[in-house]
């Protein structure tokens, strides 16, 4: 044990103090944020540009002043009026005075099967979608307006109705739907990449002590088996500070949202008073902030952990059977793929969360990492089902570092020819 | 006494056998040479000493008690392929090398400051080991078996791409543990470097033993059927005398000849056709054969040349 904890400091402590580590350490979560943030804002850049101006030629007489009443909210469309020959707006729409220009005909109040045309020099979706919308709301306030419709009961039919999703669980914790969900997301692929990644970092250092040929010399004075996991648990240790280090963000970034979002806006943008407390301006700017239950985050945490442990062993036994990390990509293929197939069902599992595929799925040692956590936050899982699919994962790795143990022991002494998967798994049935 | 016994020894990989019920000792104070050519058994023997492989059948003993983990910490080994972490600074590697064998970290430091100094090497301690060149690799390859102190010291082939000097700084320390009481066994295919530095030595061919003992009684036990010739002209005798078949040539140059006779040939056959055939003759003397030559007599002529190519390949 002891020479296990010995192998166990050093590649710990060779990883931490790297600058790659650190450098990733810190700058992870800023891309991640930087990732949420960038179609939003490029979103809004785009918006920006659609700017759009557009001629009327109205037959109505009413439609375009309805147009134009509304155009000053959140709408990016100004509607001016014009007069025919369309031939000579055509040219000035060429010319660029305007983006478009539409012909609203009489028969538009009238006649149900009407339709406009819009013309203008591109062809986005968007651009006539909302032009589409903005008329048909004209049309219909002017339809009603003429038939003498009381103004309630215009108002009644432009009501809208807000649902907000709430998850309710045995523990009576009531978490705030969507946002939880996200977050399940959000640990299931945290969970694929990590497992994925710092299974790579074991198969890398395996692979490396291998072409060194320092696992000799290391192996004359530890048993395989210790160097394995001293190996494995080495670089968990380093994943796993990583990973606090990044809860601890998330955490810290969840609860000082408020006073981040006060160095940004100011109070008066949200129409809430100057002195109002990081709280309400959350609430103005329509952020509501999920409880996360503590022990969500514990769990995620050992289940990060055993996924870790089972999927590393493996990526280990792949490492020891090959001198490169080109060769290693047949014998990959039976770790990777029950790596991925959990992938597969993450969106069935957050829809679906009580079926029973979702518990089975929850439950198999090779898949319970992603998608157990993710089933936690899309459903109130029983405390039976969790104990019971960790503890199953528990058994899996068990399993997996014992064979990975016993192809390992043999396989660094294997040089020359790649082996074939066969190969590997016959030297597991070695004495 | 710390001895070290093979007893009957064997080791299978699939269908190959790699070890076939071996047997020998080594003694402290002494140093046993394990010989023979790649694939001949040597590597897979030493790896069944240093209990990094468990053998088949049989059994390897240390100080009286079967090897294990306790064995690994009072040895040394310098095992063929060389290799070092490379990212770890020097003296780190060191320190941790030797923690894995047992020794509390203040010691190892302490250890690994001693032999870079001897080593004349202290100002390494701070640089990455992937920024020494390959001879410095290879001292601080040789620190790191040395720095726990072992009582069973195991080199394989630690010369191999060595410079002459450091080749020679080598030696000499190893001549230098022998004086403490140490076992060290010392596994090769260069046979003069064996000839140079062991006490007994032990042939092997095809996972066999096929001969052990002194180095200086195996020498005699091929008694003096040796003949060394120096001289100046035509060496057309030396022909002339292996198509007769009174002798083999172990080596040949211009001007120096060391031949084998053959069966029971009188040496003085040799002498006769020397000097009817050379302008002139410096020396002529009968020897005991070379190492090199004593292992073919014993493991026939064609295992023998595949060893020499080896030998050149690996030169």
């Amino acid at each position: 044990m002891y020479k296990i904890w010995l192998i166990l400091r050093s590649e710990f402590w060779r990883r931490v103090r790297s600058t790659t580590f650190i450098v990733a350490t810190l700058l992870a979560p800023l891309l991640l944020i930087a990732l949420m943030f960038a179609p939003a804002l490029l979103g809004e850049l785009g918006e920006e540009s659609s700017e759009h101006t557009v001629a009327v030629v109205d037959h109505t007489g009413t439609l375009l002043d309805r147009l134009q009443d509304a155009s000053g909210e959140a709408s990016r469309l100004t509607f001016v009026a014009a007069n025919p020959p369309t031939d000579s707006l055509r040219a000035a729409v060429l010319a660029g005075e305007y983006d478009g220009f539409v012909v609203l005909p009489t028969s538009l109040l009238t006649d149900d099967n009407e339709t406009v045309t819009y013309y203008s020099t591109e062809s986005s979706l968007g651009g006539p979608a909302r032009l589409e919308s903005r008329l048909e709301d004209a049309v219909r306030d002017a339809v009603l307006a003429a038939r003498e419709v009381p103004d309630t009961i215009q108002a009644l039919m432009e009501r809208e109705v807000n649902v907000s999703p709430q998850v309710l669980s045995e523990e009576g914790e009531a978490g705030s739907g969507i946002i939880l969900t996200f977050i399940g997301f959000g640990m299931a692929f945290l969970i694929y990449f990590a497992v994925f990644i710092y299974g790579q970092f074991v198969m890398q250092g395996v692979i490396q002590e291998k072409s060194n040929r320092v696992v000799e010399v290391v192996v004359s004075s530890v048993r395989p088996f210790e160097l394995l996991m001293g190996k494995v648990l080495g670089v968990g240790a380093m994943g796993l500070t990583q990973m606090i280090v990044w809860v601890a963000l998330a955490g810290a970034g969840m609860t000082f949202a408020g006073t981040l979002l006060a160095l940004f806006v100011t109070p008066a943008d949200l129409g809430v008073p100057t002195d109002a407390s990081a709280q309400e301006l959350m609430a103005a700017a329509g952020i509501t902030m999920p409880s996360i239950p503590f022990s969500l985050v514990v769990w995620f945490l050992l289940f990060f952990v055993g996924g870790y442990l089972l999927y590393a062993s493996l990526f280990a036994a792949v490492g020891s059977a090959v001198e490169q990390q080109q060769d290693a990509q047949n014998l990959m293929y039976p770790v990777f793929i029950p790596l991925v197939v959990p992938l597969m069902f993450v969106t069935f599992v957050v829809e679906s969360p009580d079926s029973m595929l979702s518990l089975v799925l929850s439950l198999v040692p090779f898949f319970s990492p992603i998608i157990m956590p993710l089933r936690m936050t899309a459903a109130a899982v029983p405390v039976w089902q969790t104990l019971l699919a960790f503890g199953l994962l528990v058994g899996g790795f068990v399993f997996t570092i014992w064979v990975a143990a016993r192809i390992y022991r043999i396989g660094i002494f294997m040089y020359g020819k790649t082996p074939s998967l066969t190969e590997v798994v016959k030297w597991a049935t070695y004495r | 006494m710390a001895q070290l016994h093979v007893s009957d020894v064997a080791k299978t990989y699939g269908a190959t056998t790699a070890v076939d019920h071996v047997s020998f000792s080594a003694a402290p104070g002494r140093i046993l040479g394990l010989l023979g050519p790649n694939g001949a058994g040597k590597t897979s023997t030493i790896r069944m000493i240093t209990h990094i492989t468990r053998p088949d059948s049989g059994s390897v003993t240390y100080d009286g008690r079967p090897v294990g983990p306790w064995s690994q910490q009072r040895m040394g080994y310098l095992p063929e392929e060389r290799g070092l972490y490379k990212r770890l600074k020097v003296k780190e590697q060191l320190v941790y090398l030797g923690t894995l064998k047992g020794l509390p970290r203040r010691e190892a430091s302490e250890k690994a400051d001693y032999w870079l100094d001897r080593f004349d090497a202290s100002d390494w301690g701070s640089m990455k080991t992937e920024e020494l060149s390959k001879g410095m690799q290879q001292k601080i390859q040789f620190i790191a078996t040395l720095l726990h102190d072992p009582s069973l010291l195991i080199f394989d082939e630690p010369f191999s791409g060595l410079d002459p000097i450091n080749a020679d700084l080598l030696r000499d320390i190893i001549l230098d543990l022998r004086k403490d009481d140490r076992t060290i066994l010392f596994a090769s295919h260069r046979m003069e470097q064996v000839e140079q530095l062991c006490d007994d030595i032990c042939l092997m061919a095809r996972g066999e033993i096929v001969l052990r003992g002194a180095l200086r009684d195996v020498k005699r036990q091929f008694g003096r059927n040796t003949v060394v010739v120096e001289f100046d002209g035509n060496d057309a005798f030396v022909d002339a005398l292996v198509d007769a078949d009174i002798v083999r040539v172990n080596t040949r140059t211009a001007h120096r000849a060391e031949l084998t006779l053959t069966g029971n040939a009188p040496a003085r056959r040799v002498l006769d056709a020397a000097l009817s055939g050379v302008d002139e003759l410096y020396r002529f003397e009968r020897v005991e054969p070379p190492l090199s030559e004593i292992f073919v007599e014993t493991v026939g002529e064609a295992e023998a040349r595949r060893m020499q190519e080896q030998a050149v390949a690996a030169a």
